[in-house]
């Protein structure tokens, strides 16, 4: 997995930025956003990035993992990540 | 905690997100780079002033350059343009590239078309640039050679198809004038059928070379009104297929949206100067003297000056007054 060919990431003080270079297109990412991106980025799998997130984030609820995914599928959606 | 999903962006390129202001991110996203004024065309309505013999005196040296690259690639700055002029006259332009390219940064080059020979193509193919943007303003020999002088439409379209041939991506931008804004169905169609990927187009502006000529171009409201309905048809037809992106607003509705939302671009001149804007003649900084934070921070600022303000209310009285836009004032 990793960005699509034409999206750039830059981390930020608020967490962080997508750029699609393709559309011009920006997307701001909040703190645990930023997160899963940058482990997008060196080319972590699914599995990774949920535990690497769990590991950073406090999970009192459990919900991490399926928000992960759930986020993933999002950026999927949009044309930002392949696989 | 809560992963929040990608917010949408606010629907303007280069726009942060509407949660986000450009002053919350801590460089410009997208850099675009004049590098040159001078041009082999003498279009009549550059806004520029390029053409033969327009190099600035001043224009950054080799090692000034480099300088400015290196910076932009160590701030993380994701997106560069390279336009002039012409900038594949540039005696530096493959370097450039190479240099940007090599570092990560995603770059398009802003093009006339005329040195898109098959090997500057599979060389730009091979260096790995996101796109070319080529001016196609007509469908025709006739408007294009007339509109571009010097230019030739047979060798811009070639050199698109030499572009395609090597798998560059390509962009089609047009600028309308009186004589030109009946074949824009013809020229979006010819844009598709080159491959491109986006056509980009808007109003032309009352600067440069467009000031002395704007007789013989500036189109009646009804033009752009047909122009722009034309455009929409178009923007339906292709969807899914190419992009097809214009600017309906005048320039001045722009600027005041700009004035609430600053874009993250900053506009370098050939001498290293930076400008808040190509429709402004504000100067918010000089890569010869400052670092790029300095700048960032100046540009910032530079979109709170009154004297900005002042000049964007002007224009609802006087819209000439982008006629000013060389006479540069430093913020």
């Amino acid at each position: 997995m990793k960005l699509a060919k034409y999206t750039k990431f830059r981390e930020e003080k608020f967490g962080g930025v997508l750029f699609e270079t393709r559309s011009e297109k920006v997307y701001s990412l909040n703190p645990t956003a930023a997160a899963v991106v940058r482990e997008i980025v060196p080319g972590a799998n699914e599995r990774d990035i949920v535990e690497r997130v769990k590991a950073r984030f406090i999970d009192d609820g459990g919900a991490i993992e399926a928000e992960v995914l759930a986020y993933l599928a999002d950026l999927r959606q949009k044309g930002l990540l392949e696989d | 905690m809560t992963v929040q999903a990608a917010t949408d962006p606010a629907g303007q390129p280069v726009a942060p997100a509407a949660a986000t202001a450009s002053s919350d991110l801590r460089a410009p996203l997208y850099v675009a780079w004049q590098i040159t004024n001078e041009c082999n065309l003498a279009c009549l309505h550059c806004i520029e002033e390029s053409g033969p013999g327009k190099a600035f005196r001043d224009e950054l040296s080799e090692t000034e350059i480099f300088a400015v690259l290196a910076q932009l690639m160590d701030g993380e700055v994701p997106y560069l343009s390279f336009s002039g002029g012409e900038p594949m006259v540039h005696r530096h332009f493959f370097a450039m590239v190479e240099y940007v390219c090599g570092r990560g940064g995603q770059l398009k080059i802003e093009t006339n078309g005329h040195y898109l020979n098959p090997e500057n193509c599979r060389r730009l193919a091979q260096l790995g640039v996101k796109a070319v943007q080529v001016s196609l303003d007509g469908a025709s020999r006739e408007t294009f050679n007339r509109m571009r002088v010097r230019g030739d439409f047979d060798r811009t379209v070639a050199g698109i198809r030499s572009l395609q041939e090597a798998g560059v991506p390509v962009e089609i931008n047009y600028s309308p004038t009186r004589f030109n804004m009946h074949e824009i169905g013809a020229a979006v169609d010819l844009a598709h059928e080159l491959g491109a990927y986006s056509f980009y187009t808007g109003r032309t502006m009352y600067t440069g070379n467009a000031v002395k000529t704007w007789r013989l171009l500036v189109p009646t409201e009804a033009q752009y009104t047909a122009y722009f309905a034309t455009l929409h048809a178009k923007t339906d037809e292709y969807k899914g297929r190419m992009r097809v992106y214009f600017h309906e607003m005048g320039l001045l509705e722009e600027l005041r949206f700009r004035l609430i939302n600053p874009a993250a671009l900053l506009i370098v001149l050939p001498n290293g100067l930076v400008k808040l804007l190509n429709a402004l003649p504000f100067v918010c900084g000089d890569f010869r003297r400052e670092s790029l934070g300095d700048i960032w921070a100046r540009f910032q600022r530079g979109w709170q000056d009154e004297r900005v303000k002042h000049f964007v209310e002007d224009l609802a009285s006087n819209p000439m007054r982008t006629s000013e836009l060389h006479e540069w004032v430093t913020l």
